[in-house]
């Protein structure tokens, strides 16, 4: 077949065909009818754009039937549009998000301990570190029976530590997630660095029998702070063991699907911060309100973080893959 | 995949799209990205010197306590630090105001409009691509950078979107070669000077002529293409 014949017999397909993908394009939602017909003759134009540029490459014909498969495929593969809804992100999407980086989560925390107690020790029998870590200033402050935190609240006003506050940690939580496309060596570094950071000014304090004065300014928004830090990591570890592992998938499919799934969990842990915030700014370095208060809010922040996502994987429906969840 | 056409200007990298479709992408190179970027971290800057001298003012205007007046500016300035490259990527289709000047856009790996979860995961990573994108672009076949690799990106020029121009009527034993020719001097045709339009069609037309005597229909007239249209556009 001639090329002005190929034209002349299939280009009323092609028309119609450009016509109603780009109407399905912009329509919102489209009938199973709809869809199956479009599919039938998406595969009519991939098969003459599969002719046309074996045939006669790089003639209009064929770059039009270039233009048109790509845009069948854009109209054909797209996802399900859904109005997006903060309960269903924070009680479904979110909790299955983490569910699948439970063991990566495990691993953050796991060496979050393991250097924390590492700080401990390296604190309670190096005195020297001390100093190096926290500065001479603020190690005279323990000498004289005050800690450093104190003066948060008279140097600088409660609004600018609180929004100083959350958006240092949330920097900390994107470099944790960010992290993991160094192969997840930015992520554990900052679990492990974070752990041992920690350790380490407990185990200072506590040379200095200041611990528990710590514990008092820690206790409302650290537990959370740390556990969001923790997951964001974890989060990051998922891309770098996808970027790793060889699967049966190319990396160019994997490595951004693993990396779609880790934004959610940065996603659902990011808006914590800014509460972490204002908690750290305002509330935390109050000598006023009592260490049990400040347990109960600390206990209550991280029972509102930690029950959608149980809710959310406890109420996933059984017998439903993973995969398919994750696409809801 | 991916191949390139030294006679093409700027290089295409062949992606596969939807059931293996092979398509040519104009991939931005490393040289114009970084010049994209270069004039978006300036405005970045500008934009933040802007809300620094508006939070400023405001608060003076408002009357706050100094604190508010900062810590508006940090919250501000985190966000737009963050948020400059996503947030406009997603509004405008793949584009910053660096790629809108270079005629860059972003696109999914496999040539359609990118998702705006892929749109933040490449932009998330913006702070590791500082040090390394610049090497990794350099490197790779398709120019992507760290960001791009992790969100299944490409950045491409952005092309001018004129039709494809198809014949309908051909002499007698042509092929690709010799409609790719007509095609693609009939779709330059309207975007070429009116004098340098004249002399090619001039040139064209002679050489169809020796090549099929008779096939263009007899218009008279110093401008060849209607002639050439009418032949090979509307059956002679």
């Amino acid at each position: 077949m001639d090329y002005a014949r190929f034209v002349a017999l299939r280009r009323p397909l092609w028309d119609a065909f450009e016509a109603d993908a780009a109407a399905a394009r912009r329509a919102r939602d489209l009938s199973y009818a709809q869809i199956e017909d479009l599919a039938l003759r998406y595969r009519q134009v991939l098969h003459d754009h599969a002719w046309a540029r074996a045939r006669f490459p790089g003639t209009g014909a064929a770059q039009r039937l270039l233009r048109l498969a790509v845009l069948g495929g854009t109209v054909l593969q797209r996802e399900e549009q859904e109005s997006f809804s903060l309960v269903r992100f924070f009680f479904h999407r979110f909790p299955a998000a983490v569910s699948v980086h439970l063991p990566w989560i495990g691993v953050a925390l796991g060496l979050f301990l393991v250097t924390g107690l590492l700080g401990i020790a390296v604190a309670v029998y190096e005195p020297g570190v001390a100093v190096a870590m926290l500065g001479s200033e603020r190690v005279a402050d323990l000498h004289q029976g005050r800690l450093w935190t104190d003066s948060l609240t008279t140097t600088m006003p409660p609004s600018v530590s609180s929004s100083f506050i959350a958006t240092n940690n949330m920097s900390v939580a994107l470099t944790a997630w960010a992290g993991g496309a160094l192969v997840g060596l930015g992520s554990l570094w900052v679990a492990m660095f974070n752990g041992f950071m920690l350790g380490a000014v407990f185990g200072i304090t506590a040379r200095y029998s200041m611990a528990a004065e710590l514990a008092t300014f820690v206790v409302a928004h650290g537990p959370l702070e740390l556990t969001l830090i923790i997951v964001c990591a974890g989060a990051g570890l998922g891309i770098g063991v996808a970027i790793l592992r060889a699967d049966e998938l190319p990396r160019s499919v994997t490595v951004p699907r693993a990396a779609q799934e880790a934004l959610v969990v940065l996603l659902g842990c990011l808006p914590w911060f800014v509460l972490l915030g204002i908690v750290e700014g305002f509330l935390s370095p109050d000598p006023d309100i009592p260490f049990a208060w400040k347990a109960l809010l600390g206990v209550a922040l991280e029972i509102c973080f930690l029950s959608p996502l149980a809710l959310g994987l406890i109420t996933r429906a059984p017998g439903v893959p993973r995969s398919q969840e994750l696409r809801r | 995949m991916v191949s390139h056409h030294d006679d093409f200007s700027p290089e295409l990298g062949t992606v596969l799209a939807l059931d293996n479709v092979p398509v040519e992408l104009p991939v931005a190179r490393v040289g114009s990205r970084v010049l994209a970027a270069f004039l978006d971290y300036l405005v970045l800057l500008v934009v933040l010197i802007v809300w620094t001298v508006a939070v400023f003012f405001l608060a003076r205007g408002l009357g706050l306590r100094p604190g508010w007046g900062v810590a508006a500016w940090l919250i501000g300035a985190f966000a737009i630090d963050y948020g400059y490259f996503a947030v406009q990527e997603i509004v405008f289709d793949g584009r910053t105001v660096g790629k809108r000047v270079f005629g860059l856009r972003v696109v999914a790996r496999d040539g359609a409009a990118a998702g705006n979860g892929a749109l933040l995961v490449r932009n998330l990573v913006r702070t590791i691509d500082v040090l390394v994108g610049v090497l990794l672009m350099a490197l790779d076949p398709l120019s992507r950078r760290l960001g791009d690799r992790l969100a299944g990106t490409l950045v491409v020029h952005q092309r001018p979107t004129a039709a494809e121009v198809v014949l309908v009527r051909l002499p007698a034993g042509w092929g690709a070669a010799e409609t790719r020719l007509v095609e693609s001097f009939l779709r330059r045709a309207p975007e070429l000077e009116a004098e340098a339009r004249v002399t090619l069609g001039r040139r064209l037309e002679r050489w169809v002529d020796e090549r099929a005597p008779g096939f263009l229909p007899g218009i008279p007239g110093p401008d060849p293409m209607p002639r050439l249209w009418r032949g090979f556009r509307e059956g002679g």
